[in-house]
């Protein structure tokens, strides 16, 4: 059975999905453990995929029996294997961190929030192990549209935000399409192999850089990269926590996995790097999403607001250090992916323990929080640490190789970018550890101020947030064995 | 602002328009998307899958795993509008209209008043907007549509020869039960076709989709590889595959129809499921 694994990690959460989807017509009792369960198989399954991999090289499976490029492949290799791990390790650890959200909020419809939970979820795996450039179209549409509908009933403006998200999205997916379209046109097929083997003798071809330019920006748009980024900060902070937990840490992610995957597998470095003027462009750009997004985060006042807006600046590091296009960009944005996975997850759970109990994520409410809820500040710290990149975490690692790439390439701006992102970053962390340590708490009495009474979030959202923080030390003090392992194999040979 | 973005539509409208000039020409025989994948299909589609229409053999077995996910995403849609539409009725609130089918009278009964039998036959509920008596249209729609579902189901059942397949017949089945809501009333409608049958179906429908994929992994072949079913359906291997393409259409009927059916549901009666249309 081992061998068909590749399949089993996408059929998996599908079945679940629609058996979880009955099951909450006819007992809803059965939906929760349903959904754990299948999430912890497809876990366990990609776990035996990295092994595989790790022990005899990449993996691919034919749908349906068909070779490539006649029918649909799935393709797992040094690059995809580790994300498909961190994607479902974020998914369960915040479906079990969000089991008394869901009962709170859909207690009536929580067949069909599991079941969309799901599909969002082999939407996600899909287009991260797909070897077909349209099967990654048909699992965007899938991601996105269980996205929206994730997103639309949560608090305040919820149904807006997600209005306008699904706007940008289906703009951005659109796009994609349209690519995939010139491509196809150009190359006269849709296996990203196959496609790759063709570019070196179409290299000249303005129909196939123009496929490039079209998908290049269609994938900007979804993954929110500055000035396309203003359906992001309200649809994320506006939606369920449940939601939140499972939405911010792996969109964009995954949206920035499909870059990496088309410019380096399909259109091959030497032909996505080979126009000097258009990497130049986005690295400007990358730089302006970075600064913009430290800015807007400064601006402020609730917690998840923002963290929306570190996202965006997030995405601007990876797609900077992919687009200098050289080996230890490349590398640092594709660790990135997996670092910033960890660490999104581990913010938004603690805001998702905070909100549980404060009612509101605002920062005047959060004082005498380190006294009130110790566990998931501490949670909250390692998290914080690691986005501003302080070591043994995570995030120093893949920012080192960020400013390393930004050094080699002469690419100062980025490399100044990146230094003005992580003081804010510090400026913002500190600004909420102060608050929420040194400013007494409200009792509301007014006569002796006892300090903070011990109140700590339910177990069930505590221990995946630790797990979560501690995961965040482990990927640092791993790190040099994922880049050399894995990264560095996955990255083709062309870029210096 | 609005200058900018202008702008940025007629850049990207002229770049896009430009370059179609370096495009092969429609119908070019040498153009790649005619000379490499598409003579495959073409030369060896009914070989391969004894279907015909080289459309449903694409479709349905050699890029099935799309297709199941175009499935999929017509399953999830479906979802969605129940999940952020369907709400609980309000117990009490609006008045309601009933008409005394004897002598055609409308009553209006306010909030309060004592209603009649939910299945009453000497009285009709009606929607609030008024609606005459439209024997003409309820009687047309009643002998239609068992001719659309019958169409419907030749539609499902030949798109191995001609155009048709699952999405076409399905929403021809939607299409039928939709007409009634219109032609009578929702609450009608739901009485025979259920929301609860509704969302189960839509599963059922990608389930057989997936599970027939499945079943071929238990035998021993990859996902969805009809090929594999073929000691189950005591047939050759090329036919095999013939009937998996209409096992998973059927799927893709269920599911399609089900999931129109209840989208309709909730959009026409923004998820109150008591009045719409």
């Amino acid at each position: 059975m081992t061998h068909h694994f590749p399949a089993l990690l996408i059929i998996v959460p599908l079945l679940s999905a629609l058996i979880v989807s009955a099951m909450g017509w006819i007992n809803r009792r059965w939906c929760f453990p349903l959904a754990v369960a299948a999430l912890s198989g497809a876990l366990a399954i990609s776990v035996g995929l990295l092994t595989q991999v790790m022990a005899t090289g990449p993996i691919a499976y034919k749908m349906a029996g068909w070779s490539p490029p006649i029918g649909i492949t799935y393709v797992i290799d040094y690059l995809n294997a580790p994300i498909l791990v961190v994607i479902l390790a974020v998914a369960l650890l915040n479906l079990i961190a969000a089991k008394t959200w869901i009962e709170k909020d859909f207690s009536e419809k929580i067949g069909a929030y599991l079941a969309l939970y799901l599909l969002f979820l082999s939407g996600m795996v899909g287009i991260v192990s797909t070897g077909d450039a349209f099967n990654l179209y048909v699992l965007l549409e899938i991601g996105s549209l269980t996205g929206y509908a994730l997103i639309g009933l949560g608090k305040e403006r919820a149904p807006l935000s997600s209005l306008n998200y699904l706007f940008m999205g289906t703009i951005g997916a659109s796009f994609y399409l349209l690519g995939i379209g010139y491509i196809y046109i150009a190359t006269g097929t849709l296996n990203m192999a196959d496609i790759a083997s063709m570019i070196p003798q179409l290299a000249e071809s303005s129909t196939l850089f123009l496929a490039l330019i079209i998908c290049m920006a269609g994938l900007f748009v979804k993954m929110a990269l500055f000035p396309m980024h203003g359906w992001l900060p309200n649809a994320y902070s506006n939606a369920p926590s449940a939601s939140a937990g499972l939405i911010a840490p792996l969109t964009t992610k995954v949206m920035i996995y499909a870059m990496v995957r088309l410019g380096l597998t399909v259109f091959t470095p030497q032909f996505t790097f080979s126009r000097g003027m258009l990497s130049e462009a986005i690295v400007w750009v990358a730089v302006a999403a970075i600064i913009a997004g430290s800015l807007l985060a400064l601006m402020q006042r609730r917690l998840s607001r923002m963290l929306t807006y570190i996202i965006v600046a997030e995405v601007g590091y990876m797609v900077g250090g992919f687009w200098l296009g050289n080996e230890a960009g490349v590398t640092g944005a594709t660790l990135h992916i997996i670092n910033d996975a960890a660490m999104t997850l581990t913010l938004f759970l603690a805001v998702s323990a905070i909100t549980w109990k404060l009612g509101s994520d605002k920062f005047e409410d959060l004082q005498g929080l380190f006294g009130k809820m110790p566990f998931t500040m501490m949670g909250f710290v390692i998290a914080a640490l690691a986005v501003i990149g302080i070591p043994p975490t995570c995030g120093f690692f893949s920012k080192w190789y960020l400013i390393t790439a930004g050094i080699n390439a002469g690419q100062w701006a980025f490399v100044g970018a990146l230094l003005f992102s992580s003081l804010t970053n510090a400026v913002l962390f500190f600004r909420i550890f102060e608050i929420a340590f040194f400013e007494p708490f409200a009792t509301g009495h007014g006569h002796h101020d006892h300090g903070p009474t011990f109140s700590e979030a339910p177990l069930t959202m505590v221990v995946p947030l630790i797990v979560a923080a501690i995961s965040l030390i482990a990927l640092g003090l791993y790190s040099g064995d994922i880049v050399t392992k894995l990264i560095q194999l996955a990255i083709p040979a062309g870029i210096a | 602002m609005r200058l900018l973005a202008l702008i940025a539509v007629i850049l990207t409208g002229g770049l896009i328009i430009f370059q179609t000039g370096a495009f092969p020409d429609f119908g070019d025989a040498n153009a790649p998307a005619n000379t490499y994948l598409s003579t495959y299909y073409l030369e060896h589609g009914q070989a391969d899958t004894h279907a015909p229409n080289i459309v449903t053999s694409v479709l349905a077995d050699y890029r099935g795993y799309d297709t199941m996910f175009e499935t999929t995403v017509v399953f999830a849609a479906g979802l969605a509008c129940f999940f952020l539409l369907r709400r609980k009725k309000v117990p009490g609130g609006e008045p309601r209209i009933y008409r005394h089918m004897p002598t055609g009278i409308t009553l209006r009964i306010a909030d309060g008043g004592k209603l009649p039998a939910e299945d009453s036959e000497v009285f009709r509920r009606l929607d609030t907007e008024f609606v005459p008596q439209q024997l003409i249209i309820k009687n047309t729609c009643r002998i239609v549509i068992p001719f659309i579902q019958i169409f419907a189901l030749y539609v499902i059942a030949h798109g191995h020869y001609s155009p048709g397949g699952g999405f076409q017949g399905g929403v021809l089945l939607a299409a039928s039960i939709i007409l009634y809501a219109i032609s009578h009333d929702l609450r009608r409608a739901i009485r025979r076709f259920s929301e609860k049958t509704a969302a189960l179906m839509g599963s059922l429908g990608v389930l057989i989709y997936a599970g027939t994929g499945a079943l071929c992994l238990l035998m021993g072949a990859n996902f969805l590889n009809y090929k594999a079913l073929a000691p189950l359906l005591g047939v050759d291997a090329v036919m095999a595959r013939s009937h998996g393409i209409l096992i998973v259409e059927i799927g893709v009927a269920f599911a399609v129809m089900a999931m129109i059916i209840w989208i309709y549901y909730n959009l026409s009666s923004a998820g109150k499921h008591d009045e719409g249309l």
